[in-house]
């Protein structure tokens, strides 16, 4: 068992008040405290002077695996004919892609931002062994998925019919175990179902065309749900009226409906349009940051965009659908699936000098700035519907560097660069608001306790960025990246790949359920009820063997 | 069926059903239980020879599999250009063709590569709309099969579809005919769904365009090795019609195909490279070819100079005939493919479990062993041969 020590880097830990020089120690995998003679023992001693030290970044929102994104990478070959040379190092596999990489390449480029998990939002149920073996395919990053619910029909059916909540709450708790799913995500809430019944548009106290429920009625019984299984990360919320002009609206009645559970609201920046102005398209994003500092049970993440080339690969059948016309270039694919699910994907390229781009640049960031609490803002793009994941360290450094931020502005549409609420925030995140955002905050909401943090006991995913006046060139190509205690990457090298962990929760429900559910795969199923149900062993190989991580739930809870 | 983990699932065609199993005779003989389909029953019948080859083989003489795999790796050591063909397997022999691939710079092409890329240049060009089988069962009020009924080469679709016989929602179009009259058709099918005069189009395209535009969920039904050399613009001319009745009413596409591993060996390639088949891992980093990457051109213009040939599910499809030195991992039947090297390796759902895409691209179903087998699976000898070859240089 060998001991590494850390020595004299200034450690930013959020989780514990750190932000100044001090030595870290590592051994067999885990941040260990110092021990008395300590020199005696360290076998790898690593000079941090002049290197700020953090915990592996999480990414709690990044479309990395799964069927949508599998199409969208064969939608797009001229995305990944523009290759990367030949890999680097003899151990990486050739993989390529700018917006919708390989897994492989999602891996390597995940782990050289000193990132060392992530985590996919959108899994269907009826595709969550095809996520896994994605994700497990995902060299180093540990990972997890949130399944999808609230436009399966057999969830809509029992809402509509007043079934017992407890029965809906079960059914909740199978599908998360069947599915070996991290949390819970609802998208646009009744509105994918909507659209298989050719309904265009749902407000949250709209009813649903075929079921006559509501979003509002989704979003209380999920919400609910997942709070009295003890799922430690709460409903993940993609709202209704996705992309809307005056979509604000619909975000602030989804706060509302949530009446104080908590509740993560997700790519919040694509929910926070107004319609003032003479385009009848303005930032929502005060009256945003107001109700989420008002709301502590809300968490968000901002789903920023950035300028270029991507693809928005979302399940909102209803809004892809509806954007289908922008797409850019002009193909995209749709798909209903298995009466639960469905899926988009529209490439898209945003443009500095198109009004809306560049307003909703400037709101994803005006949100950032004007949400007090950093322990409830996670920086994300919505990889890859606002922007591919590789560009976080500009991100970063628009946050932390006004001057830069609001020469970037400058650029855009004139309109914007002159009008946006933006030009006069002059607030600059600090390295302990960065690393809140990127890692200790996530690790919280899904309720990693060993994750994103530095004290005893957490694993040692420990970065090592070398410390520079230019945010974007530090956080681009940290010096050291740890995973597990293992050096994984070098000043921007891969230097190991092991395969990463799953994390996922097994809620406990009453089995009663499964009755039920056998005689609903039956009638309208496709799968025998015997194969829908992954188990741990099965987890394993999908994810190419490598570690089972079951995140604790809290105690059952009603309300 | 004593040590069987779940239902079975029926491996032999890329509906994947698992509402039915297999009966293990006293010597291992396989029977289909439950079910009539030909196409299953036929495919269990290779499984009932006991006299079949089931040791590897070096220009036909038997050896052990350490022998076979160093020959084999010999082999692709020299090779210059090696072509995978076949890639009859389950995604966890993909994953591990994949590393091979990457270590030799082999191009790989599936059996029936042509058909798979129909659907993929289709939906690289200009994407698409597409259902699942849950769906169509559930919602579907008009199914169009173009091109004819599937239940010829997919027996249980309509069982599947929850379809009578003669049920009054299905629709057939374009039945018996060839590429060239496909093309026609659909085209002029988009056209009158878009409300376009056609002058020259029969009655039965006027009256399915009616029907489409009058049904609330409508299901458009391919077959894409059906389509001809060109179906990728059959395909093309389905979506449009597809994607114009999306704007009143509702409708989706489905295709049948991507049988024998062909579809989960390309999603898995994709998944990890984020290129389709018809790809190398070249020296120039990767290329993906869907046109001059096919196995049979290669073969035919001598632009390859080993193939490794994987069909782990029977005896088809069997390796082309040619000249080409070869190793061959297949059924135990295939011994007979007169190959340099010869593995024989167990069929993911009979000798080991395993997972494969169904025909949505959706589901990924998982496989059972129905019976103990010695053999090797097609993962197992690829990582062997890939630690032979040793480290990428």
């Amino acid at each position: 068992m060998s001991t590494l020590r850390i020595r004299g880097g200034h450690v930013v830990d959020p989780q514990h008040g750190d932000d100044a020089p001090r030595d870290l120690f590592v051994r067999d995998g885990r941040i260990v405290a110092p021990l008395p003679g300590v020199d005696e023992e360290v076998d790898d001693d690593i000079d941090a002077t002049g290197c700020v030290v953090m915990a592996g970044g999480i990414d709690m929102h990044t479309h990395i695996g799964g069927g949508k994104v599998n199409l969208a990478r064969m939608l797009l070959p001229e995305d990944h004919r523009n290759n990367p040379p030949r890999p680097p190092s003899a151990l990486e596999l050739a993989s390529c892609g700018g917006c919708v990489p390989g897994t492989l390449l999602t891996g390597y480029r995940y782990v050289q931002m000193g990132y060392t998990a992530a985590f996919e939002p959108a899994m269907v149920a009826a595709n969550a062994r095809h996520a896994h073996m994605e994700m497990g395919d995902t060299p180093i990053l540990d990972h997890g998925a949130y399944v999808m619910l609230g436009n399966d029909e057999l969830f809509l059916e029992m809402l509509a019919r007043g079934d017992d909540f407890q029965h809906i709450r079960d059914y909740a708790g199978w599908v998360i175990n069947a599915s070996k799913a991290m949390g819970v995500k609802v998208v646009n809430p009744a509105g994918i179902s909507a659209f298989k019944f050719n309904q265009r548009k749902l407000d949250v106290d709209e009813a649903q065309v075929h079921w006559q429920v509501t979003p509002r009625q989704v979003l209380q019984t999920l919400a609910r749900a997942l709070h009295e299984l003890g799922v430690p990360h709460p409903l993940h919320v993609h709202g209704s009226n996705l992309g809307v002009a005056g979509n604000i609206e619909s975000t602030l009645q989804t706060i509302q409906a949530l009446e104080g559970l908590p509740a993560h609201l997700t790519h919040i920046q694509f929910h926070a349009y107004g319609k003032e102005g003479p385009k009848k398209f303005s930032s929502a994003a005060l009256q945003l940051a107001e109700a989420v500092n008002a709301n502590p049970n809300i968490s968000i993440d901002v789903g920023q965009i950035m300028f270029g080339q991507t693809v928005t690969a979302s399940g909102d059948t209803m809004r892809q659908h509806a954007q289908s016309g922008l797409a850019n270039p002009r193909k995209w694919v749709g798909m209903d699936i298995e009466n639960e699910a469905g899926c988009g994907i529209v490439p898209f390229r945003y443009r500095e000098q198109s009004y809306v781009n560049a307003l909703q640049w400037a709101i994803g960031l005006e949100i950032f700035l004007l949400v007090n609490d950093p322990w409830r803002v996670v920086l994300t793009t919505d990889h890859p519907n606002g922007g591919p994941f590789t560009s976080y360290p500009h991100l970063i450094r628009l946050l932390m560097d006004r001057s830069f931020r609001n020469e970037q502005l400058a650029r855009l549409h004139p309109d914007v660069a002159a009008n946006a609420a933006l030009r006069s925030i002059t607030r600059e995140l600090t390295l302990s608001e960065i690393a809140t955002m990127t890692r200790a905050a996530p690790a919280r909401l899904l309720g990693l306790r060993d994750r994103g943090h530095l004290g005893v006991g957490a694993a040692a995913d420990v970065v090592l960025y070398r410390d520079a006046a230019d945010r974007e060139a530090m956080f681009s190509t940290p010096e050291y990246v740890f995973k597990d205690g293992a050096l994984v990457a070098r000043a921007g090298r891969i230097t190991a790949v092991p395969v990463g962990g799953s994390h996922f929760v097994e809620p406990d429900y009453d089995r009663g359920i499964e009755k039920r559910l056998r005689k609903h795969f039956a009638a309208h199923g496709q799968v025998n009820f015997d194969h829908v149900a992954i188990g741990r062993d099965e987890l394993c190989s999908c994810c190419n063997g490598g570690r089972l991580l079951p995140t604790a739930c809290f105690e059952g809870r009603t309300t | 069926m004593n040590d069987v983990t779940g239902p079975w699932t029926c491996p032999f065609c890329p509906l994947l059903c698992d509402s039915f199993g297999v009966d293990v005779g006293p010597h291992g003989a396989l029977s289909l239980a439950g079910s009539d389909c030909p196409r299953a029953a036929a495919a269990l019948t290779r499984f009932s020879d006991k006299a079949a080859v089931s040791s590897p083989a070096v220009l036909g003489r038997p050896c052990d599999l350490e022998t076979a795999v160093a020959k084999a790796a010999a082999l692709l050591a020299a090779s210059r250009q090696p072509l995978f063909g076949g890639l009859g397997t389950d995604a966890a022999g993909a994953r591990a063709l994949y590393t091979l691939a990457c270590a030799t710079g082999a191009i790989c092409d599936p059996a029936q590569g042509s058909a798979l890329m129909q659907g993929v240049r289709a939906l690289q060009d200009r994407g698409g709309f597409s259902t699942t089988l849950a769906e169509l069962r559930t919602r579907a009020d008009l199914v169009l099969c173009f091109g004819g009924l599937p239940a010829a080469r997919y027996p249980e679709f309509f069982a599947r579809a929850g379809l009578a016989k003669d049920d009054a929602r299905v629709l057939v179009l374009a039945e018996g005919a060839d590429g060239a009259d496909h093309f026609d058709a659909a085209s002029q099918l988009a056209a009158l769904v878009e409300g376009r005069p056609v002058p020259c189009a029969a009655a039965p395209l006027r009256a399915a365009a009616a029907r489409l535009q009058a049904a609330r969920y409508a299901v458009l039904v391919y077959e894409t090795a059906q389509l001809g050399p060109h179906g990728a613009l059959v395909i093309e001319m389905l979506q449009r019609t597809v994607a114009t009745l999306n704007r009143r009413t509702r409708a989706a596409a489905l295709a049948l195909g991507g049988a024998d591993g062909a579809a989960t060996v390309n999603q898995v390639f994709t998944w990890l490279s984020g290129l389709p088949l018809r790809s190398r891992a070249g020296v120039h980093g990767l290329e993906h070819e869907p046109l001059s990457f096919d196995a049979v051109r290669l073969c035919a213009d001598g632009a390859v100079d080993l193939l490794l040939w994987v069909a782990s599910f029977g005896t088809e499809p069997a390796p082309p005939d040619g000249v080409l030195p070869r190793i061959v991992l297949g059924h135990p039947m295939l011994a007979a493919a007169a190959a340099d090297v010869f593995i024989p390796v167990a069929t993911p759902g009979i000798g080991s479990d395993g997972h494969l895409f169904r025909t949505d691209g959706v589901v990924l179903m998982p496989l059972h062993a129905v019976r103990a087998d010695t053999l090797p699976t097609v993962a197992d000898v690829l990582r062997r041969l890939s630690s032979a070859l040793g480290p990428p240089q």
